[in-house]
This record gives structure tokens, C-alpha cells and sequence, in this order.
């Protein structure tokens, strides 16, 4: 039973996933905001929607700016919460705005003591009828965005369209760093059997090349679910979902090479210089080239990675035990796979000597 | 495994309508932050687990049988 721990210890680090990936609340966030267009001179009311917000529970404490840059914003006027969820608000805008723009884009800051600062970049486009910079420096007074409010508590961040599947990065993006994992573990069972041809090292291949491309395959489905949802369509033909497609069809084919072949030994020994190449392959297919060109995918081209902004160090509490667990679940597929072929074969091993 | 694939294609054709109907009213799938993409993830993992459950059970049989024709 000891030497089983690994087993276990990847079922613990997938239920931890999913308990924690799911109870842990986002951070209270602006969905929403109309109208969003206005025009320079005018009062305007702006009807806020928030997520997850507190604003009737912290009606008294809460701030609401329009930021230009880091330096100016205008406070709202006058602020009348309907509930948690909606707050209407109101803005001078001045008759001149300091910059040559003709539209101008304008972040929304809200900020109460139970939900901390939420922003809305882009809330609120201000179009200029006259453009002139001095006299908008003249007319413009000036607030002071100073001591926001902390969000107490442990949440994860909230990103406007991808709200709640913001969860997602533990059940697709985890999925394709133990894929990769995998197919190290594959690549390197083939070169083992280049050097030293032992049938252990073909099953071992072939077994994590299996659970390899079932990850893969997982990877893209959960990914194309995502990508109806947030980009609007299952499949985009974006190039990091044709390069991943290319990159398991490569795999894919490692197993139809496999079935064309009779001769067990000259199978395992193709098979071994194939996967070495399909793996030499994969990497540029999925990490390299879809950095190079614009991508809707993050940590592709025009389109930054989950960085210090999304994943948080919340998120990295269950994120790397998530790609740890599917690991070890996925070497233990593996383990199933191979030992059942070391059973095979000595069924016909035994047949032989009959 | 010709049933194995069967069966993927057939979720395929199962699963894909179902959510198209769901999405078709921008309700449901995008209603609560979009909670139930993360529901509709986690599921197709789970079936996408399941599966292979059934394909190594068929290859376990197919092995046991050759061992009893062998006894």
C-alpha cells in the first residue's frame, strides 16, 4: 500500500482542485455600464452593474471616479445605490477634456469597504465637439483617486468577459501542462529505447503516449467550450487551436504508424524515432509559432499569458497542485496501460515455448 | 476500439446540440458569470475520463479471454 502513495496523493490534489477551484468567490467586478458613450458639456447618469458587489451593505463608504490617466480623474457627482448589484451614478463632464483626442476612453473606479476598488477600463467613451487641450486644463477640476479600500478575504481575480470560468485555467490550462509532461515522460522512454531496445521501454512509450494524446484531446474539447463562450465560437480557426490540432494529429498518427507495421521489433523501433520526432514538433507547434502572429489565445501573439495580473497568487495555490494531480492520475492511466502489455506478452511468450 | 471510437463520435453529435440549445438563449451558459462553461468543462473531462475507463476495459477483457483459451 505504501508504494501506492503517489496514487493517492494525485485523487487528493484533484478533489483539492476541484473543491477550492470552485468554492473560493471571484472578487466583487463591474460587468456592465450604460450608456457608455457621452458627449463633453453634459451631466450624464451612468447605471453600473457589479458582480459579486456589496454596494447596498457599504452604501455609505462608497467612491466612484472617471479616470483619464494616472494623474487625473473626475468624482461623480452624486451616487444612489438601487442594490448590491446595481448603483446609478453621476458625472460632470467638463466642456473641454486636456487631451487632442476626439474620443476619449475613461476607466470607472468604484470603491466601497466591502468589496475593495473594481474597475472598468474603456467604461466611457467621452467624444469632444471642440478639441482644445489649454482650455480643457483650465476647466478641469481635478479629485484625487487616494486610500482604496483592500478586498478582505481570499478571492480570485475578476476579468470582465471571462468572469466565473476564470476556474477554467485549472481544468483546460492544466490539462495541456501535464499533457506536456506526459510526452516528455513518452520522449524519453523512446530514446531509451533507441539506446538499449528492452520491449519495457516500446510499452512505456507507447502507454504515455496514450494518455499523452487523451489529455490533449480533453485539452481542446474543455478549450472549445471555453472559446464558445468567450470569443463566440467553438472552433475560430485561431492558430493556437489549429497548431494543437496539427500537433495531436502528429500523434494520432504515431498510432496508425504502429498498426501498419507487423514485425513487433521493427514497430517498437520506427515507433521510438517517430515519437522522438513528433515531440520535437509539438513544442514549436504549440508554445513557438502561435506567438509569433496575433492569436485570440493568451500567451500568444498581441495577447499576453495569464500573468502577474490573472493568475494571482490565489490562483497558484490551485493551479500547480491542479497540473500535479492530472499528472499523477495521468502516469497512473499510464502504468494500467503498459503493465497490461508486459501481460501480453508473456502470454505469447508462453504460447512460443508451447 | 471500433466501439471506443462509436462512441466519441456519438458524444460528439450528443453533447455538441445540447449545448448549441443552450447557447441559443445567452441565458443559460452565460447566466451567473458564466458558471456553467466551468460546469460544461468539467464534465467533458470526466466523460473524456470515463471513456478511456470503457477502452481499457475492453483491452482487460480481450486480455483475460486470451488467457483463458490459453488454460
Amino acid at each position: 500500500m505504501v508504494k501506492h502513495w503517489w496514487k493517492a496523493l494525485g485523487v487528493l490534489l484533484v478533489i483539492y482542485t476541484l473543491t477550492v477551484g470552485m468554492l473560493i468567490p471571484l472578487r466583487p467586478g463591474i460587468t456592465a455600464v450604460s450608456p457608455s458613450s457621452v458627449r463633453t458639456g453634459e451631466q450624464i447618469t451612468i447605471q453600473v452593474a457589479g458582480y459579486n458587489s456589496n454596494f447596498k451593505k457599504a452604501q455609505d463608504s462608497i467612491r466612484a471616479w472617471l479616470k483619464l490617466d494616472n494623474e487625473r480623474a473626475i468624482a461623480a457627482q452624486s451616487i444612489s445605490v438601487k442594490d448590491d448589484q446595481s448603483v446609478s451614478l453621476i458625472f460632470d463632464i467638463p466642456e473641454y477634456l486636456p487631451v487632442d483626442q476626439r474620443v476619449q476612453d475613461m476607466t470607472l473606479v468604484i470603491d466601497n469597504d466591502a468589496d475593495g476598488a473594481s474597475l472598468l477600463p474603456s467604461a466611457v467613451f467621452v467624444t469632444q465637439d471642440s478639441i482644445d487641450p489649454e482650455m480643457g486644463q483650465q476647466v478641469w477640476k481635478n479629485a484625487d483617486i487616494s486610500n482604496l479600500n483592500d478586498k478582505k478575504g481570499i478571492t480570485f481575480p475578476f476579468r470582465n468577459i471571462l468572469g466565473e470560468t476564470i476556474r477554467n485555467t485549472y481544468f483546460h490550462v492544466s490539462l495541456w501542462l501535464a499533457m506536456v509532461s506526459i510526452f516528455i515522460i513518452s520522449f524519453a522512454n523512446s530514446i531509451n529505447y533507441l539506446r538499449d531496445p528492452l520491449p519495457i521501454y516500446d510499452y512505456k512509450a507507447k502507454a504515455y503516449t496514450r494518455s499523452g494524446l487523451l489529455l490533449g484531446i480533453l485539452g481542446l474539447l474543455t478549450g472549445a467550450i471555453w472559446a464558445k463562450n468567450t470569443w463566440g465560437q467553438y472552433w475560430s480557426w485561431d492558430v493556437k487551436q489549429n497548431m494543437t490540432a496539427v500537433s495531436l494529429l502528429i500523434y494520432m498518427a504515431y498510432f496508425i504508424l504502429r498498426s501498419s507495421l507487423t514485425d513487433s521489433e521493427q514497430k517498437a523501433r520506427i515507433a521510438a524515432v517517430y515519437n522522438i520526432f513528433a515531440f520535437v514538433a509539438l513544442i514549436p507547434l504549440i508554445y513557438v509559432i502561435p506567438r509569433l502572429t496575433d492569436s485570440l489565445h493568451p500567451g500568444a501573439g498581441g495577447n499576453i499569458t495569464f500573468g502577474s495580473q490573472d493568475l494571482d497568487n490565489t490562483m497558484r495555490m490551485v493551479f500547480y497542485p491542479a497540473i500535479i494531480g492530472w499528472f499523477l492520475i495521468s502516469v497512473w492511466i499510464s502504468k494500467l496501460q503498459y503493465r497490461m502489455d508486459i501481460i501480453h506478452a508473456r502470454i505469447w511468450n508462453l504460447d512460443d515455448e508451447d | 476500439m471500433k466501439k471506443t471510437t462509436l462512441c466519441l463520435l456519438a458524444l460528439q453529435f450528443l453533447m455538441f446540440p445540447i449545448l448549441n440549445a443552450q447557447s441559443a438563449q445567452p441565458d443559460f451558459m452565460r447566466s451567473i458569470g458564466k458558471i456553467y462553461v466551468v460546469v460544461a468543462v468539467i464534465v467533458a473531462v470526466f466523460l473524456g475520463l470515463v471513456l478511456f475507463l470503457i477502452y481499457l476495459d475492453k483491452r482487460l477483457t480481450k486480455l483475460e479471454n486470451q488467457i483463458n483459451q490459453h488454460d
